[in-house]
């Protein structure tokens, strides 16, 4: 009689943790497609772009460019200064296809990347980082608490990644990620990102994203200016004669 | 002099009492005192090469760089790679470690009509599987330069990790965390793992440092108590001159840790000195309290410290010139530090022998009213019979002293063209020590791992500056002990090609500039040129730690770089400073030596206000020297850090002459006849000689039980040096002092009379 008490209580209490992973799980899963909306809805965007890089000792140092982009996998970035570096462009496209041109040498060359870790260009942004590929499609989410405006959720990639998992928090309103702690498999936090948003038109924009590399103390910042969406931008605008004009 | 007995007399309480609350003063900062293993941390301040060196090491983090080498039979094999892998992945989890290179993960740049491939030389998450899949990793890997020798070693049975451990973090915990976390993976027995870089070697040398400190001053204890026993077979013997020395020792360390100094390879044995050296002169002091047979208790105190006093200072002072004589002469501050605290222990135990064991034996004398009994021996002991058989040759037969002492001269001349130079530091720990076998494995299998820098002023952008770079490590890699060199002219011709322009320096600037895009931000960058990007850093290592080799290719190198006139280049780098090491040994050897001989002179000289007897004082040293570099050459004992020190170590402490001299004085005031005094001083003072020999030449004997391979070779000579500066003090220089004396009259030698002072001189045991 005692224990059929006891394993009915068990049940009762593994049915109702069940419940409670599940409703999370959905929770989690939501909140990151919403995340995901409102970061890549837009069919396309241009701007200008400033990047600052600040080292430990204070120093800082940017460099601009004007950034097209096409869906979540087409993207130019072309820099306009400073003066040595003025004319450089970045062409990405899908299946990590990249291709940089050069205006000294007035030619372009493929590059292939496979190694997601580097650094983009000096900045502290991994290409995993820059990459617009929708987190859920990359990561399992689960929320970890609710905080007065934010949630707070565990991303733990779904394939190979040099990290272990991220901490996302995201703004409970507006769903636009706040900031973003990217730890190492040693469980390090190794990475913060901090992000500004605004509305621009129907889209909530990322005004400025701030990235410290927290064993380096070297911090990037990207700011964006001059943002228009949906201009109807075509598949021939990122290719590779486009790239050197 | 009379009225400073008296006080010691009068205030022996305060004085004890002053003594031991000073010693619990300077003992209570000796918790503090801390271990610096670092050896370049005792380059000098102001010296080019060695500032040079730190900033570079510090600049572009080469001082940072932990190496893991793994050996085993085949390295591409499925099991191993997984190895590298597991090695590479729990080191990457230390959160101070900033970057790991290694097999597994390395960047590999690939250009190719195609355009570049970036991606890792081996997919960790997918490694090779196939005997072809390795074939074809092999052949890749052994296609490129920057692989070869660096990586991975040319017979594929071993491979390295890099870890650069972040600035600011104590690198003795991350290394033991390396090691504990790479033990945890429990590797199999087929793979061996060994530790390298400066954090490993500072890490281990620390360890070492700790080990001579502990171990070494515990058995320098009980050497010197042992033969204190054999001496006084006393209590008060053996108990007075350990607890004088100990407290020296304490106030010593006390003192060096108060002035926020660090413990070093050379300045650990400062203990073991003082206990050698500085056991001496409350032994001086017993000795003479306990030959005063005049039941004054007063009375007879005094007069001993009357007696004693002088001859003692006189030595303290002459060691501490031996000492001090390195403060003047050295490179490395370590051994200027090792000059000066060795000086003011020294200093300390004169001081403790003059007040406190005075003031102890009176006390414990006043209060107890017990004679201290010192059991009298009254055979006749090996060493009078030595002695008696020593006056009558220098009575009857001079040149059976003579002529043996000139061929021991002839062929230590001999053996001082032998002799050798060492700065290799490796060399300095044990044979199968770990530092010893991760070196060899470097120098056999990888591209060595003395660091050579050239560092070019200019704008790294500009292609004549890549050029210039480019042509001084054309020139380094001609030498056959340079596989590799690298610069950032490297990364800009390997660009270059990959925008399809060939292996070269581009002409343009602009075409530099824009070829830096691709390198910006990469953690190599941060290796090779400085923030402003003023500055290029060439970095090669060499295979061999051949002085020689390693001089010739100094020298070679600067006058190549002689050419670029209109450019600021610098060298420097492991080779670079062990010829200034070496140069600076030379230096510190007939700087220290020369001058510990003048002032050792001088000193007895105005002491004794007697040019003659100055000029007797370093007949014995001089002959000690000669022997004591005779041997080195003789037994292939390198001249290195610290066997440097044992010539002006041994001048100030071994200057036995002193003594020999002093005790004629004093018998030739009772008594102006210089057969007799010369006599009796030999009989006397010359078995304290030959005891005092004995003691210190143990004491420094128990240096043999370091584990660093200069500091037992110094234990080893320094033995040697204090050996012939003694036989030479009571057998040749009584010889010349006889020849010399002329003026007094000399009596035929009577041997009833020397039987009688042997007699009298017993009390001296």
């Amino acid at each position: 009689m005692r224990s059929s008490k006891i394993k009915s209580a068990v049940l009762i209490a593994l049915c109702a943790v069940g419940s409670i992973f599940s409703a999370n799980a959905q929770d989690a899963n939501s909140i990151l497609k919403k995340m995901d909306d409102v970061m890549y809805s837009p069919k396309d965007m241009t701007g200008k772009n400033k990047i600052v890089l600040i080292d430990k000792g204070g120093k800082q140092e940017s460099r601009e460019a004007t950034i097209q982009q096409k869906g979540t996998d087409k993207r130019i970035f072309r820099f306009t200064s400073p003066a040595s570096q003025a004319g450089i462009a970045v062409l990405s496209l899908p299946n990590d296809i990249m291709y940089l041109y050069l205006p000294a040498f007035g030619k372009e060359r493929r590059i292939a990347t496979s190694a997601k870790n580097q650094n983009f260009a000096g900045t502290d942004f991994a290409y995993d980082d820059m990459e617009s590929k929708p987190y859920s499609d990359k990561y399992t989410p689960k929320l970890l608490k609710t905080e007065a405006n934010v949630f707070v959720l565990e991303l733990t990639p779904k394939s190979t990644s040099d990290y272990s998992k991220i901490i996302a928090n995201i703004d409970k309103t507006n769903f636009y990620p706040v900031s973003m702690e990217y730890y190492d498999k040693g469980n390090t936090k190794i990475k913060e990102a901090k992000y500004t948003f605004r509305k621009i038109g129907n889209y909530w924009s990322a005004s400025e994203i701030e990235m410290t590399d927290l064993k380096k103390n070297h911090k990037t910042k990207m700011q964006m200016s001059d943002v228009k969406y949906d201009k109807g931008l075509t598949d021939d605008d990122f290719s590779v004669r486009k790239l050197k004009q | 002099m009379k009225n400073l007995a008296l006080s010691i007399i009068k205030y022996r309480k305060a004085i004890i009492a002053a003594i031991l609350v000073l010693t619990v003063f300077f003992g209570y900062f000796i918790k503090d005192i801390k271990v610096n293993s670092d050896i370049l941390s005792s380059l000098p301040k102001d010296d080019k090469t060695a500032i040079l060196f730190n900033r570079i090491g510090k600049q572009y983090g080469g001082n940072d760089i932990a190496m893991i080498a793994i050996e085993t039979d085949n390295i591409f094999k499925k099991e191993t790679l997984e190895q590298i892998r597991q090695i590479t992945d729990s080191i990457k989890t230390i959160k101070e470690i900033g970057s790991v290179t290694s097999l597994t993960d390395v960047i590999d740049i690939k250009s190719s009509e195609a355009g570049i491939e970036i991606g890792k030389l081996v997919d960790e998450n997918n490694l090779p599987k196939t005997p072809k899949q390795f074939d074809n990793l092999k052949k890749y890997i052994f296609s490129k330069d920057m692989y070869k020798g660096t990586i991975i070693s040319n017979d594929a049975t071993a491979t390295l990790v890099i870890a650069k451990i972040l600035d600011g973090s104590d690198k003795e915990e991350i290394t033991n965390l390396i090691k504990s976390k790479i033990t945890n993976l429990k590797l199999p027995e087929t793979i061996k793992i060994y530790y390298g870089g400066l954090p490993f070697t500072i890490n281990e040398a620390g360890k070492i440092i700790a080990h001579d400190l502990i171990f070494l001053g515990p058995i320098a204890f009980l050497v010197i108590a042992l033969i204190l026993l054999l001496n006084f077979r006393s209590k008060r013997g053996v108990a007075l001159p350990l607890l004088t020395v100990v407290i020296t020792i304490i106030w010593t360390m006390g003192i060096l840790s108060l002035l926020h100094y660090e413990l070093t390879m050379i300045t650990c044995i400062i203990p073991v000195i003082l206990l050698a050296v500085g056991s001496a002169w409350p032994i001086h002091v017993i000795n003479r309290v306990n030959t005063e047979t005049d039941p004054d208790k007063k009375k007879a105190l005094v007069n001993a410290l009357l007696y004693v006093t002088l001859p003692v200072s006189l030595a303290a002072i002459a060691a501490m010139i031996g000492f001090l004589t390195f403060v003047f002469g050295s490179y490395l501050t370590m051994i200027q530090q090792f000059g000066i605290f060795s000086a003011v222990g020294i200093f300390i135990a004169l001081l403790l022998s003059l007040t406190f064991v005075p003031a102890h034996i009176v006390s414990i004398n006043f209060k107890s009213n017990t004679k201290e009994t010192t059991p009298k021996n009254n055979k006749k002991s090996f060493l009078d019979n030595f002695l008696k058989t020593n006056v009558s040759f220098i009575y009857k037969h001079p040149a059976y002293i003579i002529i043996p002492w000139a061929l021991v001269l002839i062929i230590s001349i001999i053996g001082i063209t032998r002799i050798q130079h060492k700065v290799d530091m490796i060399d300095y720990f044990k044979k199968g020590s770990d530092i010893q076998k991760t070196e060899r494995l470097m120098q056999s299998k990888f591209s060595g791992s003395m660091p050579v820098y050239v560092a070019v002023k200019g704008n790294v952008q500009s292609p004549e500056v890549l050029n210039v770079m480019k042509q001084i490590q054309k020139f380094m890699e001609k030498n056959p002990y340079i596989k590799h060199t690298q610069s950032v002219a490297d990364l800009i011709e390997e660009m270059n090609n990959a925008m399809g322009e060939g292996k070269k320096i581009p002409e343009e600037q602009a075409k530099i500039e824009q070829l830096w895009f691709l390198l910006d931000g990469q953690d190599i960058m941060t290796q090779l040129v400085n923030d402003s990007l003023n500055e290029g850093l060439i970095q090669a290592n060499m295979s061999t730690a051949d002085n020689k080799v390693l001089t010739q290719f100094s020298e070679d190198l600067n006058q190549f770089i002689k050419q670029f006139k209109n450019y600021q280049i610098e060298v420097s780098g492991i080779p670079a400073l062990y010829l200034r090491l070496d140069q600076s040994i030379v230096q510190t050897q007939r700087r220290s030596m020369i001058l510990a001989i003048i002032l050792a002179f001088a000193l007895v000289a105005l002491m004794f206000k007697s040019v003659k007897k100055g000029l007797y004082s370093i007949v014995p040293m001089t002959i000690s020297i000669i022997i004591l570099y005779g041997f080195m050459g003789w037994t292939g004992i390198p001249i290195d850090i610290a066997t440097v020190l044992v010539a002006s170590i041994s001048i100030g402490v071994g200057d036995y002459a002193i003594h020999i001299i002093s005790g004629y004085n004093h018998f030739f005031k009772l008594e102006p006849d210089v057969n007799t005094a010369l006599r009796k001083s030999i009989q006397i003072s010359g078995r304290a000689v030959i005891i005092n020999v004995l003691s210190v030449a143990a004491g420094f004997i128990v240096l043999i039980f370091s584990h660093l391979v200069p500091l037992q070779r110094f234990g080893i000579i320094i033995g040697v040096a204090m050996i012939s500066s003694g036989l030479a003090a009571i057998t040749l220089l009584p010889v010349i002092m006889k020849a010399t004396q002329k003026s007094q009259k000399i009596k035929s030698y009577d041997k009833t009379q020397s039987d009688e002072v042997l007699e009298k001189s017993e009390y001296c045991n």
